[in-house]
């Protein structure tokens, strides 16, 4: 089944980008930040300059694996569902489950190292320009070298093979349970891990209560908080969107005809299948909110602390920034990432709904509204996991509870949310719309 | 299931389905197939037609192109009295929505929706007014009447089948297209969605195109269409079981006296 595996990524290479390149990112991320470890344990390094290295290795590198985990994980889990057909056929020409699981279990072991692997030259080079930016604020000292250590690889290796192995595990066994018709009976575990994700998620977010005012750690379990929570929520947001689309039935219909129909109903049944999609969305719209405020606050201290603000404090500002955006960017191009292979796996599908009279452009109609549904409930829950870190957080730096920021922030994040999930839904979807649909459904 | 009503259609064209001169060619240079070579024929409305030939003799692509899923590359189609003109997929598509009628052997009914939402859908997709109880009475028809709230999955493929009958009939197009629709099904499935083909027909006046391997299907025709090579091999009209097989061997042995080097 080893030899299946390797055969399968072989000849079918397309299907595999995406979670190649979840697991390239995702690997870039935890390497670029942990290799600050590496640099921080050499020989010969100051106190001071190791002290700020390993602050920012551990919350940032410690929430950003968390997050990569997540990120890796959803991708392979949406690829996996996309490809219940293939498990059908498999299945109906004689695989035993075990043999199916090992055959997809085997790509993920593949994929990936592979996808850590390539990451390691551009995780050194953005870790080099990372130590840079630094000493370019007076963090580190100039004569500090930067290693890449077993550290960064270790953890890269680490979190893209359990997240990416994990994930194939547990979807490919939903998968063969469905094919041979027993019930759904991995629901139990499932709910059970979003209820750990949730318990978690509060404990660590209401722990930022009890650290000290100025710990610089103090953005950590606030990050980490929001994280875990936002991936509790992805997992029952299924059903508070079926909920929702039960109710809005009528209404997308009268506004978005045939089309809104389609979409009303096609994601009410699919609704457990969205929470892959509504994963990456909400760790988005969450990880934007959380970070970009509770720097901004951080940024607001500092400058309040600095009488006069010296190039040094500027400095710290926009290496704060650049970290943060860092990883904004990174969950945003994951969103992307895994929007796009959960389209593209539904070239069948929109091929049967041309074949029962839809237009392509009603096609285009139910993919967009689609979008707008999946949006609003991501950036809904996506914003309920971002407050909950932000306000412990801002309350233990500054008394307050809110921060002195107003909305301008989240209203880009929601424009940002919504134009990738839109474009890259419509966009993909018009791709596989060149196939005639005759071939689309035979493919 | 099969009643017209009679303020949406202009009235039915004595000749469902017109080809004149139809010709499809796959692929360019060295690796071109013909697949149709110049099939003209004309059936009227009101007929039960089978269409049968050799695998890969273009049965499947004349289906397609008379149904507008596929652009034949020269020729006429006219269907139900109104010529089918190139452009766009979605004129096509608004085409096929007046007219045409598809029956595939792999049903392609969608998974998400349940039966009385798949039969509908044809309708909603053309924003015309759904008459529920209509819906119920064409399912009823084709015996699913108890399965309006079931998905697809929840079916045997004998009962998809009719469910994607259902479906292809409820626009009341000026003609039903099948490729094979028995083709995945056991013996008593099989029988009972031509039997319903049939009372298409018979009973309600449709018109019916079916793509078929089995003799015994085309038995249920009226008349039966051999293809070879991308074109028509003759016909056969009240066809019986026997008539249908042995015709169907004879044109095995012209296919390979015309092409002895057996390619
Ligand atoms: N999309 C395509 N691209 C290239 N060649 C094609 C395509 N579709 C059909 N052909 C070729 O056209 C010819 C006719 O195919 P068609 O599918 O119409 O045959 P058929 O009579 O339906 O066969 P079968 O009984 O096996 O279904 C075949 O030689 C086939 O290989
Ligand atoms: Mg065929």
């Amino acid at each position: 089944m080893f030899v299946l595996a390797l055969n399968s990524v072989r000849h079918r290479p397309g299907r595999f980008v995406a979670t190649l390149l979840s697991a390239f990112l995702g690997a870039a991320i935890v390497m670029t930040f942990n290799s600050l470890h590496d640099t921080a344990g050499a020989r010969g390094v100051d106190e001071v300059s190791a002290e700020s290295m390993t602050t920012a290795a551990t919350v940032v590198g410690g929430y950003g694996s968390l997050l990569a985990f997540f990120a890796v994980a959803s991708t392979l889990t949406v690829n996996v569902r996309g490809r219940a057909e293939e498990i059908r056929l498999l299945r109906s020409t004689g695989a035993t489950p075990a043999q199916i699981t090992w055959m997809v279990v085997g790509e993920a072991v593949v994929v990936g190292p592979v996808g850590a692997l390539l990451a390691i030259a551009p995780s050194m080079l953005a870790g080099r320009l990372l130590l840079e930016m630094f000493q370019d604020s007076g963090q580190v000292a100039r004569d500090v070298a930067y290693a890449f250590g077993p550290v960064a690889l270790g953890s890269g290796l680490v979190v893209t093979l359990s997240a990416s192995v994990g994930a194939a595990f547990l979807a490919v066994r939903r998968a063969t349970r469905a094919a041979s018709g027993a019930g759904r009976s991995g629901g139990r575990a499932r709910r059970f891990a979003g209820y750990g994700a949730l318990a978690a998620g509060a404990a660590s977010v209401l722990s930022t209560l009890a650290l000290d005012a100025t710990d610089p750690m103090a953005m950590a379990p606030a990050a980490y908080g929001s994280i875990l929570l936002a991936a509790g929520f992805a997992v029952f947001s299924p059903v508070l969107l079926r909920a929702v689309l039960g109710r809005l039935a009528r209404p997308v219909e009268a506004v978005a005809g045939g089309s809104g129909h389609l979409a009303v109903h096609t994601m009410r049944r699919r609704a457990a299948e969205l929470s892959g999609v509504l994963m990456p969305l909400i760790l988005f719209t969450g990880m934007a909110t959380a970070t970009l405020y509770m720097q901004a606050v951080e940024n607001d201290v500092i400058r309040a602390a600095g009488l006069t603000r010296s190039v040094d404090d500027k400095n710290l500002e926009t290496l704060n920034l650049v970290v943060v955006g860092v990883i904004v960017v990174f969950s945003c191009v994951m969103l992307i990432n895994s929007l796009y292979a959960a389209t593209s796996f539904r070239r069948r599908e929109f091929g049967q709904q041309r074949l029962a009279g839809a237009t392509p452009g009603q096609v285009l109609g139910t993919v967009g509204c689609e979008g707008l549904l999946l949006t609003a409930t991501g950036v809904f829950f996506g914003t309920v996991a971002g407050l909950a870190g932000i306000l412990p957080f801002t309350y233990a730096r500054t008394d307050g509870i809110r921060p002195g920021q107003g909305f301008g922030i989240w209203l880009g994040i929601v424009a940002v949310a919504a134009a990738a999930t839109l474009v890259t839904s419509l966009w993909t979807a018009r791709l596989t719309l060149r196939t005639p649909a005759v071939d689309a459904v035979a493919a | 299931m099969f009643r017209r009503s009679q303020q949406e259609h202009s009235p039915r064209a004595a000749t469902a389905l017109r080809l004149v001169s139809v010709s499809k060619v796959y692929g360019t240079a060295q690796s071109a197939v013909t697949a149709l070579d110049g099939v003209t024929l004309s059936l009227g409305a009101g007929t039960f037609t089978a269409v049968m030939g050799p695998s890969g003799s273009g049965k499947s692509t004349l289906l397609q192109c008379a149904a507008g899923l596929d652009r034949p590359d020269r020729g006429r189609v006219v269907v139900d009295g109104e010529e089918m003109t190139g452009g766009t997929e979605a004129r096509l598509t608004k085409f096929r929505r007046q007219r045409v009628g598809f029956v595939f052997q792999q049903y392609n009914l969608l998974p998400t929706l349940t039966v009385a939402q798949n039969t509908a859908l044809p309708l909603k997709l053309a924003g015309r007014r759904v008459d529920q109880e209509r819906v119920r009475e064409i399912l009823t028809q084709v015996g699913l009447g108890d399965r309006l709230g079931h998905r697809p999955d929840q079916l045997s493929g004998g009962q998809r089948q009719r469910v994607a009958i259902a479906r292809a009939l409820v626009t009341e197009p000026g003609v039903v297209f099948a490729d094979e629709p028995t083709g995945a099904l056991d013996t008593r499935g099989a029988r009972e969605v031509l039997r319903l083909l049939q009372r298409a027909v018979r009973v309600h006046g449709r018109t019916v195109v079916m793509v078929t391997h089995d003799p015994v299907a085309a038995s249920y025709a009226d008349t039966v269409l051999f293809l070879a090579d991308g074109r028509l091999a003759g016909h056969l009209s009240g066809p019986t079981v026997d008539a249908v097989a042995e015709r169907l061997a004879h044109l095995g042995d012209r296919v390979r006296d015309d092409a002895p080097t057996g390619v």
